[in-house]
């Protein structure tokens, strides 16, 4: 079982640049004595291949973004991991992220793994220019002279169309839309093998979004990097990610490429994120999915979508469905689906 | 840059107007008591003997004019100004005829070195140790000095005060308990005297920084617990930017705005002088002074006082307000 996420890797020849394999990680509180668990990351396994777009969908408080601090390791007690290992490969050579000396996982940072946070309005030093915070970021991991350094900063703000004079602002000076732009920046200038965007357009209107997202693509296509792209809309995932994996309550549902997932869902989940997308010309009215999701510290048993799901059978609340492939790139984890032997 | 010299002018401005207020306000205040300075001197000195009433109404003429008590309220008032602005309060009540300016400049350097060295040294080690036990919450050895410090913070000062004074003056006498010089020092300067006045400063400046400490600790390590987890520091972990980087241009780099207004203000507090202080440790300074003009009636020593301390607040508010601009950009100067 330990090599089942390499088994659905990509059929590219290439190793993957991430394999997440049966990655748990909870939020343990105590109190007064009793230990609460809420499983925010429950067993969940998915590789990302070389240069290839990697969205998590799924609804707020489903976990997204827990997964993907634990993917990069950047969670803080009480979130810690409970099983499984993040690994990834930055050429040829493996890094597990929870198997590493503190210091060795601080040098791949920007180098070869960087991310772009949620809410990016406040990921700026207030008080400091921001030409600071890329000489912080930047500076010690591209091994160049200050000259030489400056000069490639300014050559890849303009590249991505913002005026290099945004390094002697300060981040409360600029827009949102420059503000996110710039952070960006910030995340691809040293050419990382690996970038994590979580929400990275929420904050933004849809003409600045358009314009967030065209930058991305473009920095994907110029340096071939992998990215792991997390966002609620379904839309943006339509258009920016090679491949979504849903998220349902910790758990992933359903896996596909893009064309695949929005055509031919075969999750009930799924399905309906994909129908509630609104459609030109269609006016009836989007059926809502009826419940919430559940609570992470006391999820459903077995299935944890059977309560709100209209094909639940007997046995998805006994039982846990696994991820099965119904082709070599679509997965899905659902007994009404792959029939009802677990 | 222009926009700023147009701001510091307008506080500057603000600054003269504050000032004026305070020291109207310490006029009127204390002119308004029933109390005739001038009967109170002329009571003190006939005590002891007689003298003929010529001469008296000379000397009620001559102390009117020195106290600058002749005329109505305002022409006082007029007097009284056109005095200061040259620095000149008027000769001491109390230790006629000694300028109230000269008195006070005597005893300033006392309180002003004494409180300056103190007030710093808990600022820095207050601060340090707060930045450090709010940024690295799980050091033992940060968990007890905070809570060492913190605990003696509720203790009353003078109760502290006594209690280092027996511990270094009696139990184990290393250090003078009294002064701040010896009694027969040679007031020229020379490494022995400066050597002299630092043993002597010792006790005094221990007491304030341990209960002074404390209370900047508590500030810093909360600023700091609320800064580690705002999105630009865990940014900044995962940029891979080292953690003593991280804690000096990102943590306390933000925490220390509020830090420094905090200091400004009780620097500016510095020339209340302390008055336990110097009474525990009889202390030279302007607080002993302030108790023994107050208790002699000396008013008009206690008005330079009074307006010396309010110069001092006022000048330090608006040392804070030019700084801020400076220290956080989205503080606007306007």
């Amino acid at each position: 079982m330990q090599t089942e996420a390499l088994l659905h890797a990509p059929e590219a020849a290439t190793q993957p640049t991430l394999v997440v394999d049966r990655l748990k990680a909870y939020y343990t509180t105590k109190a007064f004595g009793i230990d609460r668990d809420i499983r925010a990351v429950d067993d969940i396994s998915l590789t990302v291949a070389k240069g290839e777009i990697y969205g998590v969908a799924g609804e707020s408080s489903s976990g997204k973004t827990s997964l993907i601090k634990t993917i990069v390791g950047a969670i803080r007690p009480p979130l810690h991991v409970v099983d499984g290992t993040v690994r990834f490969n930055f050429s040829g050579q493996s890094y597990d992220i929870y198997d590493m000396k503190p210091d060795k996982l601080q040098a791949i940072r920007w180098r070869h793994l960087s991310y772009i946070m949620q809410g990016s309005m406040n990921v700026l030093n207030p008080v400091r220019r921001i030409k600071h915070s890329f000489y912080d970021f930047a500076f010690a991991h591209m091994g160049l002279d200050r000259a030489t350094f400056w000069d490639k900063v300014r050559d890849h703000l303009r590249r991505l169309d913002l005026d290099p004079g945004v390094l002697d602002s300060y981040p409360h000076q600029l827009s949102g839309g420059m503000r996110q732009r710039t952070t960006i920046a910030l995340a691809t200038v040293c050419t990382p093998e690996f970038i994590v965007a979580d929400e990275p357009t929420t904050a933004l209107d849809v003409i600045v979004q358009r314009d967030v997202l065209a930058m991305l693509r473009d920095i994907q296509r110029d340096l071939g990097s992998s990215f792991l792209f997390v966002t609620h809309d379904m839309s943006v995932h339509a258009t920016v990610s090679d491949r979504v994996g849903i998220v349902y309550a910790g758990r992933l549902v359903e896996e596909a490429d893009t064309p695949t997932l929005f055509r031919g869902a075969r999750h009930p989940y799924t399905q309906h994120l994909v129908a509630s997308l609104p459609k030109i010309g269609d006016t009836t009215r989007r059926a809502s999915l009826p419940g919430r999701p559940p609570s992470l510290a006391d999820p459903p048993s077995g299935c944890r979508f059977h309560p709100r799901c209209p094909l639940a059978m007997d046995i998805c609340s006994r039982e846990v469905p696994t991820m099965t492939n119904l082709t070599p790139r679509h997965r899905v984890a659902c007994f009404a689906v792959t029939g009802a032997t677990p | 840059m222009a926009a700023y010299m147009i701001f510091v002018a307008r506080r500057f401005g603000q600054l003269l107007l504050v000032v004026f207020l305070g020291i109207s306000a310490t006029f009127f205040i204390s002119h308004m008591t029933p109390v005739d300075p001038v009967a109170e001197s002329i009571t003190a000195i006939t005590n002891f003997g007689k003298s003929d009433p010529e001469a008296i109404d000379l000397m009620r003429k001559t102390l009117t004019e020195l106290y600058g008590l002749q005329g109505n309220l305002f022409e006082q008032y007029v007097t009284f100004w056109s005095r200061l602005i040259r620095g000149d309060f008027g000769p001491s009540l109390s230790a006629f005829p000694t300028p109230v300016s000269q008195i006070i400049f005597r005893a300033l350097p006392w309180t002003v070195g004494l409180m300056i060295s103190a007030t710093l040294i808990s600022f820095l080690l207050g601060n340090t140790l707060g930045a450090l036990a709010g940024y690295y919450r799980k050091s033992r050895i940060l968990k007890i000095l905070s809570l060492g410090l913190i605990g003696l913070q509720p203790i009353p000062y003078y109760v502290l005060a006594f209690i280092l004074l027996i511990l270094f003056g009696f139990v184990w006498p290393v250090l003078p308990i009294t002064g701040g010089y010896e009694m027969n020092a040679d007031l020229t300067l020379s490494f022995t005297l400066v050597l002299d006045i630092v043993r002597h400063s010792i006790l005094p400046a221990m007491a304030l920084v341990l209960v002074g400490a404390g209370s900047w600790l508590t500030g810093m390590r909360a600023l700091t617990s609320n800064i580690v987890t705002e999105d630009y520091v865990t940014f900044a972990e995962l940029g891979g930017v080292g953690s003593t980087r991280i804690l000096r241009s990102y943590v306390v780099r933000n925490a220390i705005v509020p830090q420094l207004t905090g200091l400004a203000m009780s620097l500016g507090a510095i020339f209340n002088g302390t008055v336990i202080t110097e009474i525990v440790f009889g202390y030279p300074g302007i607080g002993t002074l302030l108790i023994n003009a107050v208790h002699a009636g000396d008013y008009s020593l206690v008005l330079g006082l009074a307006s010396l301390s309010i110069i001092g607040v006022a000048i330090a508010v608006f040392l804070i307000d030019i700084l801020s601009p400076l220290l956080d950009p989205r503080i606007k100067a306007e």
